[in-house]
């Protein structure tokens, strides 16, 4: 049963409660704190990806909704249980916090004392960061990697430039680029003669097309020119006027691509270079 | 779109890229294909593997086997073996493609070479057709009077292009002599790099996670040692019985079927020293250590038992004697403890204790590391009476996991001191189905990986212990049954520990 909770202490105090509240049956086992920054209008996208992540990443989550009005912080603390063998159930912690006026702008003294000691933790960022601002410079401080959907980002490349000064602070997961994690092995095989591309065509969203081509002028190390035709997801791509074949198998499903993500621990260079590129 | 490791080097679009793992193209042929082996544990892994896209691209699978069947007949009855015993859902695409490279060739030893011309055929038209560039998995799923049969036929029929290798399921030999023999046998045919002996134990991930417990975490391997070890306990209990296979377990009895293998294999690999690296031969030469520094047990340091009438789950179960195809004077031990050491630097004088059995009260593999207690606890005695060794305990199955038991506070007034644990499972932490062992070991053998497989060496060493035990075993002839189905052993065992002033570890 969630209650509303207006300080850190009465939230860690309603946690403690639970854990006491534990039958033995029940397990309580984390292998990471998962952070979620959720402006207002990512609210109902951001619960749709949450829901059974938690049960596959068993996890401390803690969802931080800012608000532009008001003061002080609203928290709910929700247990779940998921069954496992042996007659055993899995419990895993949701924090929801609701930020106001400076807790909006300091979130860090928020989340600190809520971090389960030890383990990684990962900062889900909706919509675009603002690169620069207290709020996201206080979170990544204290996160081990961010994910980030440029998918949702207005103006690129543009943004890119802004991310990839943050690279030798953090390690960067974009799920724009896991989306594109099918064609890229299909692309490779068509080496050697992709070597000598000179224009990529990419149907598909803005991000993975930026991404492709910062991908090859990357790795190829040299320019490639893009052209981009809009679309809600990856249909196609075409070198120098000829389609490349399609990739097998099914697109991931977002939580799937965000699960993913969250199995990673360490920076990936390839990744960084295609940012850069992409510029 | 398999992309090969060695492309990533002049292709500078692979990096990073997580390259597909399949194997390489191959054909498998199994020998006992009408067997319980292939029906509850081969299909079902190889439909797994296809299920998880991890088999070759280009694949196929010859059946052979006495019964009399056609192609389809095959198909069928692994199609039904796939929907009963699988751990994932029966998809009929997965299914199709795997059926679709599925043949069967009926035959014994009686057919002469006629059997293995008509395999030869068969795996040269997969070569034609499918592209398995004569690459060959043989797996030995047959009791071991065939193997040499067997042997003798894929040798002189394998391929003149591409690789063969030589899955052989134990026993690798009933004794010291049987196995030089069937070591000696195959390698008239096949390199002992080319022969993969599997011990599926070693497939488990928690097995395999005994390794990773040990030399990923810088706090056990300080403390890993006769300076703060008192002594190990391994327990492979099992409740069930022999299930309807008294012809083999009357010859084996519990220390060929779980001690000369399963059982030495956990000992080797809690007590090997930490490996260069997880390179086969690396780990394989770090166990083999172990069993040669094995001291072998005096008379009174092995007891052996035989199940009779008892309970389990509250229904009564018969007695090893009464168990069909069993000789009612049967002398064959049905469960085995023993004291153990190992003559090296890290573990001289440090016990390791060890029981397997049949019958027993309950189902458990365990690894209990029993920590030496705090040099001078500052508790008055009764104050540290709920208090037991440090123990770090390993979950094989099941409930596969580790616990670590230490002392804290009773809360209240004083000090009072209770054992407590902690508790790591492994569902819990990675919420995935563990896949079974024959999943794991199929692809190791196609990848060439013989990390998780018996060398040649171990189980000579195996072998010269086991034979040491059942040498002495011979001079008497214990009081069988000595104890109750149900219960954990005849009262011998306990004493075993007894006289050293300690106890199996509680359940």
């Amino acid at each position: 049963m969630a209650t509303a909770l207006d300080t850190v202490s009465a939230i860690e105090r309603k946690l403690a409660a639970l854990r006491l509240a534990d039958e033995g049956s029940r397990l309580r086992t984390n292998v990471m704190t998962h952070i979620a920054w959720v402006p207002e209008e990512w609210v109902e996208a951001a619960e749709d990806v949450l829901a059974g992540l938690a049960e596959r990443h068993p996890s401390r989550t803690i969802v931080l909704f800012p608000q532009s009005a008001g003061a002080g912080l609203e928290g709910k603390v929700e247990s779940e249980s998921f069954p496992m063998s042996e007659g055993l159930t899995i419990c895993t912690d949701t924090i929801r916090i609701r930020l106001h006026g400076t807790s909006a702008e300091h979130p860090a003294s928020v989340v600190e004392p809520l971090l389960v000691p030890d383990l990684p933790v990962f900062l889900r960022w909706r919509g675009v960061p603002p690169f620069g601002e207290s709020a996201f410079d206080e979170l990544i401080g204290v996160a081990d990697r961010l994910i980030v959907d440029s998918t949702e980002w207005p103006g690129l490349p543009k943004p890119y430039a802004r991310m990839a000064e943050i690279f030798d602070r953090l390690a960067v997961s974009d799920i724009a680029w896991a989306r594109t994690s099918r064609w890229r092995p299909m692309l490779a095989s068509l080496w050697p003669a992709i070597a000598k591309v000179e224009r990529i065509k990419v149907t598909g969203t803005e991000a993975q097309a930026q991404l492709l081509a910062g991908w090859l002028r990357s790795r190829l190390d040299r320019s490639i020119g893009l052209e981009h035709e809009p679309s809600n997801k990856l249909v196609g791509v075409e070198l120098d006027g000829e389609p490349a074949p399609f990739p097998p198998g099914d697109p991931p499903i977002p939580a799937d691509l965000l699960s993913d993500e969250l199995d990673k621990l360490s920076r990936d260079p390839v990744y960084e270079a295609a940012v850069i590129a992409a510029v | 779109m398999a992309l090969a490791e060695d492309q990533r080097i002049e292709n500078p679009l692979l990096e990073g890229l997580q390259l597909s793992r399949r194997p390489e193209p191959c054909a498998m042929v199994i020998f006992g294909a009408s067997g319980d082996l292939t029906k509850r544990k081969l299909f079902p892994a190889l439909y797994s593997l296809a299920y998880r896209q991890l088999l070759p691209e280009k694949f196929g699978i010859v059946g052979v086997a006495r019964t009399e069947e056609s192609d389809d007949e095959f198909r069928e009855r692994m199609k039904a073996a796939v929907q009963e015993f699988g751990r994932d859902d029966f998809r009929d695409d997965v299914w199709e493609w795997l059926a679709d490279g599925m043949h069967y060739v009926a035959g014994t030893a009686e057919d002469g070479d006629d059997v293995f011309v008509h395999i030869d055929e068969t795996l040269t038209d997969f070569d034609r057709d499918r592209g398995t560039s004569g690459n060959r998995v043989h797996y030995l799923a047959v009791p071991p009077p065939a193997f040499e049969t067997i042997v003798k036929g894929i040798g002189k029929h394998r391929s003149k292009q591409g690789w063969t290798r030589l899955i052989v399921e134990k026993p690798f030999g009933h004794d010291l002599q049987s196995a030089q023999e069937l070591n000696t046998l195959l390698h008239k045919h096949f390199d002992e790099n080319e022969i993969f002996r599997i011990d599926h134990y070693l497939g488990k991930e928690t097995v395999q996670n005994m390794l990773a417990l040990r030399f990923a975490n810088g706090i056990f391997e300080p403390i890993w040692n006769r300076q703060f070890v008192d002594h190990i306990q391994i327990t492979v209990a099992e409740t069930i019985g022999i299930e309807g296979r008294a012809d083999y377990y009357e010859h084996a009895g519990a220390i060929r079927d779980i001690f000369q293998n399963h059982l030495l294999q956990l000992i080797a690999l809690t007590a090997m020293e930490p490996p260069i690296d997880f390179a086969a031969d690396s780990v394989r030469n770090e166990k083999v250590k172990v069993l040669k520094s094995m001291h072998t047990p005096g008379p009174k340091h092995v007891v052996r038992g035989q199940y009779g009438l008892g309970y389990i789950e509250g229904q009564e179960v018969p007695g090893y004697r009464e168990e069909q195809g069993v000789d009612p004077s049967s002398m064959t031990e049905t469960f085995i403890a023993a004291k153990l050491f190992i003559d090296n630097w890290r573990w001289a004088d440090t016990p390791i204790y060890i029981r397997a059995g049949k019958r027993l009260a309950r189902r458990e593999t365990t690894i209990a590391i029993q920590f030496k207690g705090a040099p001078h606890p500052p508790f008055e005695e009764a104050a540290a009476e709920g208090l037991r060794p440090n123990v770090l305990l390993i979950h094989i199955q099941p409930d596969e996991g580790v616990s670590l038991a230490i002392g804290a506070k009773v809360p209240g007034q004083g000090l009072q001191i209770r054992t407590v644990h902690m508790d790591f499972l492994y569902g819990g932490a990675f919420r995935t189905d563990l896949p079974e062992a024959y999943e794991r070991l199929l692809i190791d053998c196609m990848r060439g990986d013989a990390s998780l497989f018996t060398r040649e060496d171990e189980v000579i060493e195996q072998w010269q212990l086991v034979d040491a035990i059942v040498a002495f075993w011979r001079r008497d002839r214990p009081s069988f049954p000595n104890y109750a189905a149900g219960t954990w052993g005849p009262p011998s065992s306990d004493e075993l520990l007894r006289r050293d002033g300690r106890s199996w570890r509680r359940h």
